[in-house]
């Protein structure tokens, strides 16, 4: 069971699709895919982790209410790249950490699928000295 | 729980496991009992996938991500049959000497370990790739450095029949990387020592520990049934890396205090930087690790590599998100890559330590030095990047996420500490030093200069945990050379301990 709850599932991909445009694109098959990879990175670390991990989302999502007078998810693109920016230069480490955190799953989901490579123009070889040197 | 006895267990298979389990396997022939007791899978050779995700899963502690303390840096070890030699780029170069003057550890000699160096870099094939096997990312590195009047090395690595996956952090898919796995660990098999994979060591007490053998649902089965198991020893070697040797020896109970354990942790933490050229360039094909530039490590405290790490990896280190961010990653193919390592001092407040349960918690600080060096570093690699030929590049410490190569004469201003905040920029570290460290003095340090536990004669260390400093280069090869001393004195004191 992936462990988080369905709206901090949705609110993930919403902030996911801020830090990987193409994240917020994804067919039906990438974004089960995407769910599964952060699901699983999630599952293994320790459920205290987890815990800080589903609260950062929570804190997230209304930190935007004081400064945008609404969630972050209902904010418009431009708002919440400017929330997501102050968030990656926040004054307190924790909150930097956890923004940290969080983008690193966003790009962990998206390109840890072998799918999206080619977009990437990364296309590994077991025999890149065949491709390299033929 | 199960009831079995050794005259010697090694705990870990890594450079240090694998190396003391080999050379003690001709004691096998006089009815010697040795076994490797190993945490990580014997993966099947078509489990090496090459595939980021699965393979950090299957290979590293925490997929690769092991958090210090305080989230500031990300530490990758492996967890496997050859440990962190599955997983490294085989590069191998031998402790210079005023290294070693500097760990000032009496009773280790340079020439003596130089020997012992010069031994694996034979054993395990270590050369110098032709030139005509050095790829673009490499070349280009190699050529700005010249042109910059840097100095700059060929790296000798371990490899034999490589095919260019360029996969070696997520396990050679091609057998061609020459670690513990291929080497010592297969040496030691056939002549006898047991390795038992999947073996989780809980803690030491007296001359015995109680392990955990659990089966993955990857890789070659464990020789052992699943269980717990109780195992009687004359001698204990610990080699579980300098995360898991502190943090074993700390959950166990040992017959000394050891004021110094778990202290003087180093890092050489490093970042990974990235140049764009307006080209494509050969970079993902072909060996990733062929150069270095030791020029700055005595005036400014860091070292340069060529590296090429993988999509998520790349990613996650590219500071910032959006459009931007999306730009540079969408051009791999055209990527340059560096990585520069800090050498970070011993201290005793960065440390290894356990929680309530037993697993190890790293504190780390960053002292002012090592982020001068690491924002100095990064206008290093920028110049490189540029007299390269790169368009752009992209610095942690960068003021935007873009510096053009139009402004390459302004890097002093664009690239500061200011906007180096930790917590934001991706840190890392592959290279994990100290924490059993050897020396004479029993408040300072953990093992004699023979990696023997101060005052526990059945008790030892052969691992990167012994080193007192950093190594202010790629470990391995000391990591070698130490546990081929560490083996020496296991089999000279054998005799002297008591049966199982």
């Amino acid at each position: 069971m992936p462990p988080l709850s369905q709206r901090k599932w949705a609110f993930l991909m919403c902030v996911a699709g801020c830090i990987v445009p193409a994240a917020a694109v994804l067919d039906a098959e990438g974004r089960s895919r995407f769910i599964a990879i952060v699901g699983k990175a999630l599952s293994d670390r320790p459920r205290s982790i987890q815990r800080q991990f589903g609260l950062f989302l929570g804190l997230m999502r209304w930190l935007a209410l004081p400064r945008f007078g609404a969630p972050f998810d209902r904010l418009s693109p431009a708002n919440q790249d400017v929330m997501l920016r102050w968030l990656l230069d926040a004054p307190l480490a924790k909150l930097r950490g956890g923004f940290w955190g969080l983008r690193a799953l966003a790009f962990m989901g998206y390109s840890g699928q072998t799918e999206v490579w080619p977009s990437l123009r990364y296309t590994p070889s077991f025999n890149g000295n065949e491709l390299l040197y033929g | 729980m199960v009831e079995r006895s050794f005259d010697v267990v090694i705990v870990g298979s890594g450079a240090g496991g694998g190396t003391v389990a080999k050379e003690l396997a001709p004691l096998c022939r006089e009815g010697v009992r040795i076994a490797v007791l190993e945490w990580g899978p014997k993966l099947k050779e078509e489990e090496f996938t090459g595939r980021e995700a699965e393979m950090a899963e299957k290979l590293y502690f925490d997929n690769g991500g092991f958090l210090t303390r305080d989230r500031a840096m990300t530490l990758a070890f492996a967890c496997a049959y050859g440990g962190s030699t599955v997983v490294y780029t085989g590069t191998s170069l031998p402790l210079p000497e005023e290294v070693l003057s500097r760990w000032g550890v009496p009773g280790l000699e340079h020439a003596d370990l130089q020997r012992r160096s010069e031994k694996y870099l034979t054993e395990n094939n270590v050369h110098l790739l032709d030139e005509d096997r050095i790829n673009d990312n490499n070349r280009l590195f190699l050529e700005a450095c010249r042109k910059l009047g840097y100095r700059v090395e060929q790296f000798p690595v371990n490899v034999k029949g490589c095919r260019g996956s360029g996969l070696c952090n997520l396990g050679c898919p091609n057998a061609a990387k020459q670690g513990t796995h291929r080497v010592q660990l297969p040496a030691a098999e056939a002549a006898g020592v047991e390795v038992i994979t999947n073996c989780k060591v809980e803690r030491i007490g007296g001359r015995e520990c109680v392990v955990t053998v659990t089966n993955p649902p990857f890789g070659e089965p464990s020789l052992w049934p699943q269980g717990r198991y109780r195992i009687r020893t004359r001698a204990i070697v610990v080699a579980a890396g300098a995360v898991n040797s502190p943090a074993l020896l700390l959950r166990s109970r040992l017959p000394v205090r050891l004021p110094a354990l778990g202290r003087y942790f180093t890092a050489h933490p490093a970042l990974i930087l990235v140049g764009e050229h307006d080209r494509p360039i050969t970079n993902f094909y072909g060996h990733p690790k062929s150069y270095y530039c030791d020029h700055f490590v005595e005036s400014a405290k860091f070292l340069l590599e060529t590296c090429m790490y993988f999509p998520f990896t790349t990613a996650k280190n590219l500071i910032g998100f959006g459009a931007e961010h999306a730009e540079m990653m969408a051009r791999m193919d055209r990527m340059q890559m560096i990585l520069v390592l800090a050498v970070d001092p011993a201290l005793a407040e960065n440390r290894v330590t356990v929680d309530s349960a037993g697993e190890p918690v790293v504190y780390y600080r960053f002292t002012d030095e090592v982020l001068d060096a690491l924002v100095e570093s990064q206008r290093v690699a920028a110049r490189i990047f540029f007299a390269a030929g790169c368009r752009r590049v992209h610095a942690p410490a960068g003021t935007g996420f873009f510096i053009g190569a139009d402004e390459a004469h302004r890097l002093e201003e664009l690239i500061n500490r200011e906007a180096f905040k930790l917590g934001k920029v991706s840190i890392s570290s592959a290279h994990l030093m100290g924490g059993c460290r050897m020396g004479t003095d029993p408040a300072t340090s953990v093992t004699d200069a023979w990696g023997q536990v101060h005052g526990v004669p059945w008790l030892f260390v052969a691992d990167a945990s012994l080193f007192p400093m950093c190594s202010e280069i790629n470990p391995y090869i000391t990591i070698m050379a130490l546990a081929d001393r560490v083996a020496e004195r296991v089999r000279m004191r054998l005799p002297e301990l008591p049966a199982a």
